[in-house]
């Protein structure tokens, strides 16, 4: 599945799936979100089989970030049935993200 | 067989990306390897007003495309691996990455600096529940929030003016009793109302359960403690080079920068050395660029005597 920007009820529904899913939490002000947003368009091309990958614009979808907790841009979390297994802040290279999704997949 | 490049760039700023330009127009066949996306700390600047040329300053990121589309035309490849580990002394140089091995006659190490930590503990727990190293990234989710910055220098006073504009309340802690940076920071920073400054002063330790609650400071001059609550830190203490895979193989100065000259060549045959990594007298986006067309030079010098 190609990456998404998701809505808020996009986002309620695509973290039940029963394929794992990574949400990246960014804003277009952030300026380390553009950094990693190369590397974030490799890794769901990569993982397409086996993720489902999205974003969160947290201007636009506050609520999710609330609820979430994120202090700090950009996070990314995955979710498995619904819940979070584990989250990661800023990672500074595509290695690390790849580290982090194999981690806990 | 493996392949051999004439030239693996490890880092994509403006001095590796400048090498790639310079080397592939004097028809090398180059390798760049970058971990994230081009531009490096320079990647980070919304604005960018003293790189020449750009009468309303430039986006650094958008210069970093611009870098790399421009190496890329002329067919420089780049690789989005991380590097872990570098083999320089032999005449064919072993780089291992995240992508696998790749082997170079010639290693340009353009992999700048990153943000200088506090080394305190906790610290790298917290990293996003309350310590940052990003005003600009950062600074939205402490709106109506109490922070502090640490640091005394052209960073810190930035950070501190950006912060001032969203936060409520916002303290500088340096370890000195005036700032380092610039001059045109001082008067708009100790005109905002609500900035406060704490000199002579350190942070010791963070005091933080989930997330940061506050940070313990010494006087440095009485000694004394005391604990002063935050919703979050802002680490604006400096920059270090990026140079831990380099300890006991290329020779590096007390602070860790690769010793090189103007000529960019190190200690290492076939190896050199460009940007904010090496030794020099001042880190900018120009004299990175500078290095990057200086190090092709001496790479086609150093490529032409081996092969005689």
């Amino acid at each position: 599945m190609k990456k998404l920007d998701m809505n808020l009820d996009q986002y309620n529904e695509i973290r039940e799936s029963e394929k794992p899913v990574l949400v990246e939490f960014w804003a277009p002000w952030c300026v380390y979100c553009r950094r990693i947003a190369p590397a974030y368009d490799k890794i769901a091309e990569q993982y397409e089989d086996k993720l489902v990958v999205g974003k969160i614009n947290v201007d636009d979808v506050p609520e999710a970030a609330k609820q979430e907790k994120i202090e700090a841009i950009p996070a990314m979390l995955l979710y498995k049935g619904g819940e979070v297994v584990g989250s990661i802040v800023a990672p500074d290279s595509k290695a690390k993200i790849e580290a982090f999704i194999e981690e806990h997949l | 067989m493996e392949h051999i490049y004439d030239v693996i760039i490890i880092g994509g700023g403006p001095g590796g990306y400048t090498a790639a330009l310079y080397s592939a127009r004097a028809g090398l066949d180059v390798l760049l390897l970058e971990k994230l996306s081009a531009g490096g700390q320079m990647a980070l600047t919304s604005q960018i007003d003293n790189y020449p040329g750009f009468e309303e300053g430039v986006d650094g990121y958008e210069l970093a495309e611009k870098m790399q589309a421009g190496a890329e035309r002329f067919g420089a490849k780049t690789e989005l691996a991380e590097v872990y580990a570098l083999h320089l002394t032999e005449a064919v140089k072993k780089v291992e990455t995240s992508e696998g091995d790749f082997y170079g006659r010639t290693v340009v190490i353009s992999t700048g600096a990153s943000p200088r930590e506090l080394g305190l503990e906790q610290e790298a727990r917290l990293v996003g529940r309350g310590v940052n190293y990003c005003a600009a990234c950062d600074g939205m989710f402490y709106k109506g929030k109490t922070v502090a910055v640490v640091g005394g220098g052209n960073t810190a006073a930035a950070d501190a003016m950006l912060l001032s504009r969203i936060c409520e309340k916002v303290y500088v802690i340096h370890r000195r009793n005036e700032l380092r940076a610039t001059k045109i920071y001082h008067d708009p920073l100790m005109q905002a109302e609500n900035v406060e400054f704490i000199w002579d002063s350190v942070v010791t330790d963070l005091i933080a359960a989930d997330s940061l609650q506050g940070l313990r400071l010494k006087q440095v001059k009485t000694e004394e403690e005391r604990e002063l609550p935050v919703d979050g830190v802002f680490v604006s203490i400096g920059r270090k080079p990026v140079t831990e895979l380099l300890a006991g193989q290329i020779e590096l100065d007390g602070a860790g920068y690769i010793i090189a000259d103007e000529s960019t060549r190190t200690n290492l045959p076939g190896v050199f050395a460009v940007g904010d990594v090496r030794t020099k007298a001042l880190r900018q986006v120009v004299t990175a660029v500078a290095d990057g067309a200086v190090a092709s030079h001496y790479i086609d010098e150093y490529l032409a005597e081996q092969k005689q």
